[in-house]
């Protein structure tokens, strides 16, 4: 978008970049993304609470995939059993407590698949091209923190960004 | 770290107190006693009236109960310490070491069964030869009293080593990766195999052997894990009492430990629930009747059918249901409700356990078991009153800072 520039913050620290969140919240830059080595509470928290984005989608998924499962559990074991009518040991034909294991195993498999099949979906993977500002040092041992901000704010957003604590900021046409 | 939390949440909670935390304990004691007196009361009017049976055998699921949950208090410290628990500095540590006074009297109340034998165990009016080797009285009551005074034994040299020097300067250092002090890891291990040993031991002897005919492996295995349950709703009954009562942010009050209390409840009834459905399957598939009139007499037959299907109800539908989400777990109201069902279905499921066998027909359900259940609860809370002011003191110790 014209007029618009990308400012790049290179983090050592999650507590550093944490903030630098928060930081753009309190400017009101909410078009960022956040590159982390691995898994932060800390980052996620501060971008759940400049985004609100909630609770996951994914949950929804698991939900709907361990019923599914339990249902089909459940259609399996009694729809064959009906089908061949076999009496054993004087039970009735559908017994429900040892289809139970059944459908319980169906119903944990269904979730999982759901919420691997889930996770990728909502998280737009795989992708093939490398979000705008990506740097690999981002996948290794530094937080990566890309902004786009009017051009107008660009120097008050740089200097929110290495107070926060950023060890380096680039710029970039966005 | 945030300037809002403490340096270290052990190091709070072990830091030398100054001002112990004041609490009506007098009133509490004067309650016990009273329940105690009560006790004693229903015991002596029950046998003068007759009712022998029906003494002992509420005796005997009280015993079960009362000593189950200290035994599992101390069960679950030693379980922290062999996963290093910090979530709640020393709090969760001296919350589960509460009541193991109570065991000492347990080898005491014992005395209860052993006079009560006539009633309880069909065994011995009617012995069976080929049993007669395990359930004969000289060697039934050597082994239990022995494994009581092992566990016992066991148990207070571990809380001695919970409560040492060098334990308080371990909880002092949150933030190490060190190892618990010696004694605590040698003696840690050795609480958890003696409970599955003892208490199986104790599922076999004092509730199997009231059916002699009834055969379960899967039995103590699964008694144990329901007795380690009751000890874990009882400590987060506890938690939701005392935190009105402790200065405020107390390490009971903080919604991240009602929170863990919560996963604790959950998690262990799902497991308690799993080997329920464990050993009723083989015994669903074997179909034998020795195996299957116990079930059957409990849960299909009158008047026996309503309780036996509360106790699952109240130690896993509730619980399962109800902590699916956080928000629950965190609710003082909620956490405190759930738990103490929870200690219902306990005693429920140890008096669905007993009685039926002794008495099929009828439900015997009436003031003498009430007095002696108050007895029983009159003498554990004595006995866990001078725990329940550690904890006090300890979990006050923090009352300004740390993650809620």
């Amino acid at each position: 978008m014209s007029g618009e520039i990308e400012l790049i913050g290179t983090f050592t620290s999650e507590e550093e970049c944490a903030a630098a969140i928060e930081g753009l919240h309190k400017a009101h830059v909410h078009d960022f993304n956040v590159f982390s080595p691995f898994m932060s509470e800390k980052i996620n928290e501060a971008v759940d609470e400049v985004r609100q984005w909630g609770r996951s989608p994914v949950r929804k998924f698991v939900l709907a995939g361990g019923f599914t499962g339990a249902f089909t559990g459940l259609i399996l074991t009694v729809g064959t059993s009906w089908e061949w009518n076999i009496i054993a040991g004087g039970r009735p034909i559908a017994a429900i407590a040892p289809y139970i294991v059944i459908i319980f195993e169906l119903m944990i498999l269904f979730g999982v698949l759901s919420a691997v099949s889930s996770f990728f979906i909502t998280s737009r993977l795989p992708a093939f091209e490398s979000a705008p500002g990506y740097r690999t040092r981002f996948g290794a041992d530094k937080f990566g923190l890309v902004a786009r901000v009017a051009e107008s704010d660009v120097s008050k957003v740089e200097a929110m960004l290495r107070d926060a604590g950023a060890e380096e900021v680039a710029r970039a046409a966005a | 770290m945030s300037a809002k939390q403490p340096a270290s949440l052990g190091a709070a909670a072990v830091r030398p107190i100054h001002e112990p935390v004041r609490l009506n304990w007098g009133r509490l004691t004067s309650i016990s006693f009273l329940l105690v007196a009560l006790g004693v009361i229903g015991v002596v009017f029950g046998l003068a009236s007759g009712h022998a049976q029906r003494v002992w055998s509420s005796w005997l699921v009280n015993w079960l109960y009362f000593t189950g949950i200290a035994e599992g208090g101390v069960v679950c410290s030693a379980a922290f310490y062999l996963t290093q628990a910090r979530w709640a500095g020393t709090t969760q540590y001296r919350l589960a070491e509460a009541w193991w006074r109570f065991l000492p009297l347990a080898f005491v109340l014992f005395l209860g069964v052993f006079i009560g034998r006539n009633q309880l165990f069909p065994w011995i009016a009617h012995p069976n030869p080929k049993q007669a080797m395990w359930l004969n009285v000289p060697f039934f009551f050597a082994r239990d009293y022995l494994a009581l005074a092992i566990v016992t034994l066991v148990a207070s040299w571990f809380i001695s080593a919970s409560s040492s020097r060098e334990a308080e300067e371990w909880h002092s250092r949150p933030e190490t990766i060190e190892m618990p002090p010696k004694a605590v890891r040698r003696l840690a291990p050795t609480i958890g195999i003696l409970f599955a040993v003892v208490w199986t031991l104790f599922a076999f002897d004092l509730i199997s052997s009231l059916s002699p005919r009834w055969h379960s492996t899967l039995f103590g295995w699964w008694y144990f894990a329901g007795v380690f349950w009751s000890n874990i709703v009882a400590m987060a009954f506890t938690a939701v009492l005392l935190r009105h009562r402790l200065p405020e942010g107390n390490v009971l009050d903080r919604g991240k430990v009602r929170h863990d209390l919560g996963k604790m409840i959950f998690a262990f009834s799902i497991f308690w629930m799993y080997l329920s459905f464990a050993q009723y399957i083989v015994i669903w598939y074997g179909d034998i009747p020795s195996e299957t009139f116990f079930i059957i007499a409990r849960c299909w037959h009158h008047p026996w059918m309503f309780l036996s299907w509360m106790a699952p109800f109240l130690m896993w539908v509730v619980p399962f249901f109800t902590f699916l989400g956080v928000k629950p777990k965190k609710t003082p109201i909620i956490l405190g409700t759930v738990a103490l069902l929870g200690l219902v279905g306990v005693w429920d499921l140890n008096y669905v356990l007993v009685v039926p066998s002794l008495s099929p027909n009828k439900l015997p359900l009436g003031w003498i078991e009430l007095c002696v259940t108050a007895g029983f609860l009159g003498a554990f809370l004595l006995c866990a009153t001078p725990g329940l002011k550690l904890l006090a003191n300890v979990a006050a110790a923090d009352a300004t800072g740390g993650e809620r």
